[in-house]
């Protein structure tokens, strides 16, 4: 463990902060302008916008399942599939889409014969739009997978002496229910932006292996690393990276303190 | 009344979303005919699995299916042998140590593959330059990847079946520590290693950053390479290789939740 996961972890950290031998922020800095700050932009701003979407959608799917028994078949198969599809992410689930919407896609001639150039809309699977659809796959049942645990938690006695006292269905959600889920749901939140940033495997099949998303510059950087000292760009990358993931984690634990003293108080 | 059509038309939308895409694979893998010719005339013509057996055929596809396929068992010999000694000892022995062990297994989720490769790269070419030429050695890396999965599910059953109060009364009827793993562990454990072997199988089948980023064939990064020059072969593969690993999903969590234990994918 020590010898395969912390020793290179945190030698990625020190090496960012050398330069020429000696201690500098020269790499850290460069990490951070220019066209690695674009990549970062680009790439939180895809993590952040997948995780919004798949949140909200993979928490609509787990309350408009809640009232079904858990041996449905429905269920047994929302479940199930969820669990697949969360894992799948990767080369396969990049080319599925490929041959969707890609260029050649079936989608794509279906609607060219009915006049609609999904090309002329700005559409391309290597864009923010096409990313966003193909991340979604696999953050919707990762969020699903996240929540149902909690939802199940949530009594139906509750619901019933809200009603009971005259509140409407949307009434319980917003007084009750969402308070209650909100630790849950910022967690998964944050689960789903990790899981998008560190995404390598469908960006790289979606951008041929040159591409802006984050994962690939480390690629890029990593692969060409003939050039003396570009090493140095992609630990500090790297460096960047994990403490951005950090940070986002350390912000939800605050945000999550925060929340349940409200649930207290109310 | 607008509820349940609201209800109806999210549903159908999210189901076309989450099938239309392997369906389009499906298409590309079994239908010779390209897109730019499908009309209502092509439309069912050319379908048969003679991709299939292009993919199958080839000697780099069986090569570095067998490359991934050794990968595999290795990383679940490696987990078991390692793991379900230590995680057992640690419920019984030594409860306390168990939120350091929960800690460790998160520092190996929280560090994502492309930021450890990078880091393993680094270090280990310029230290143990022969390490990582062998690809074999991946198994470690992978094992420590599958940790935050793999210790919950094994940690979960070892409480649920109450190991501690197990062994003590193993003791009291003079059995020894070896029979009692043997004996009385292992047989109670195994739908929490049937889960992991499972997950183990499933990701380390389709692991591509660390086998890409260090440069290895196993069968996803190959899988790429095939693609480009083998189009619909490569989709063929692709579709093959999303079947099993949704097959073999599929059917643990089937089985986990007829035993009424949840899955929980995320490892958290």
């Amino acid at each position: 463990m020590a010898l395969f996961l912390v020793w290179p972890t945190i030698s990625v950290i020190a090496r960012a902060f050398i330069h020429d031998g000696s201690f500098s922020f020269f790499n850290m800095n460069r990490a951070i302008t220019g066209t690695y700050r674009d990549s970062f932009i680009v790439t939180a701003k895809l993590s952040f916008i997948t995780s919004i979407l798949g949140a909200f959608i993979g928490l609509v799917m787990a309350i408009l399942l809640r009232r079904l028994p858990v041996e449905s078949r429905a269920r047994t198969l929302a479940d199930s599939w969820s669990a697949v599809a969360s894992q799948l992410g990767g080369l396969p689930l990049a080319f599925a889409f490929v041959a969707l919407v890609g260029t050649q896609g079936i989608l794509t001639r279906v609607l060219k014969t009915m006049g609609y150039n999904l090309a002329d809309h700005g559409f391309t699977l290597t864009g923010m739009m096409g990313w966003t659809i193909v991340y979604l796959y696999f953050q919707i049942p990762l969020m699903f997978l996240i929540m149902t645990p909690a939802i199940s938690a949530l009594k139906d006695t509750w619901f019933e002496s809200a009603t009971s006292m005259g509140a409407s269905s949307a009434r319980f959600w917003r007084s009750v229910g969402m308070p209650i889920l909100m630790p849950t749901i910022l967690t998964g939140f944050v689960l789903l932006f990790v899981n998008a940033f560190s995404a390598y495997a469908t960006a790289y099949a979606l951008s041929t292996g040159a591409g802006q998303l984050i994962p690939l510059q480390i690629r890029f950087i990593l692969q060409g690393n003939v050039i003396t000292g570009e090493n140095e760009l992609g630990y500090a990358i790297v460096a960047w990276t994990l403490i951005l993931l950090v940070l986002s984690l350390v912000a939800v634990t605050l945000l999550q303190r925060r929340v349940s003293k409200w649930t207290e108080s109310a | 009344m607008l509820g349940t059509f609201a209800r109806r038309g999210f549903w159908i939308l999210l189901i076309m979303y989450f099938v239309l895409p392997m369906l389009a694979m499906a298409r590309f893998a079994l239908q010779t005919v390209p897109t730019f010719m499908l009309n209502s005339h092509t439309l069912f013509k050319g379908w048969g699995f003679s991709e299939f057996m292009v993919a199958f055929k080839d000697p780099g596809v069986i090569k570095s299916t067998v490359l991934s396929l050794e990968l595999t068992a290795l990383t679940i010999a490696l987990t078991f042998l390692m793991l379900v000694p230590l995680t057992t000892l640690i419920e019984i022995k030594a409860p306390r140590l168990k939120p350091v062990m929960t800690g460790a297994t998160v520092l190996s989720w929280l560090v994502p593959p492309v930021a450890l490769v990078v880091g393993v790269a680094g270090t280990f070419r310029e230290v143990f330059p022969g390490f990582l030429s062998s690809a074999l050695n991946l198994t470690y890396f992978y094992a420590l990847w599958m940790l935050p999965f793999t210790y919950r599910a094994l940690d979960g059953q070892l409480r649920l079946i109450g190991a501690r109060n197990l062994y003590e009364a193993a003791q009291s009827v003079g059995c020894t520590p070896i029979t009692f793993f043997f004996k009385i562990i292992l047989p109670n454990i195994k739908s929490s290693l049937y889960i992991s072997a499972s997950l183990i199988v499933a990701s380390v089948l389709g692991e591509f950053t660390f086998a890409s980023l260090l440069l290895k064939q196993t069968m996803p990064v190959y899988m790429w390479h095939f693609q480009t020059s083998e189009t619909r072969a490569g989709f063929a593969l692709a579709l093959v290789v999303m079947i099993a690993t949704a097959l073999i999903l599929g059917l643990a969590v089937a089985r986990l939740r007829k035993r009424g234990i949840n899955f929980s994918a995320t490892g958290i």
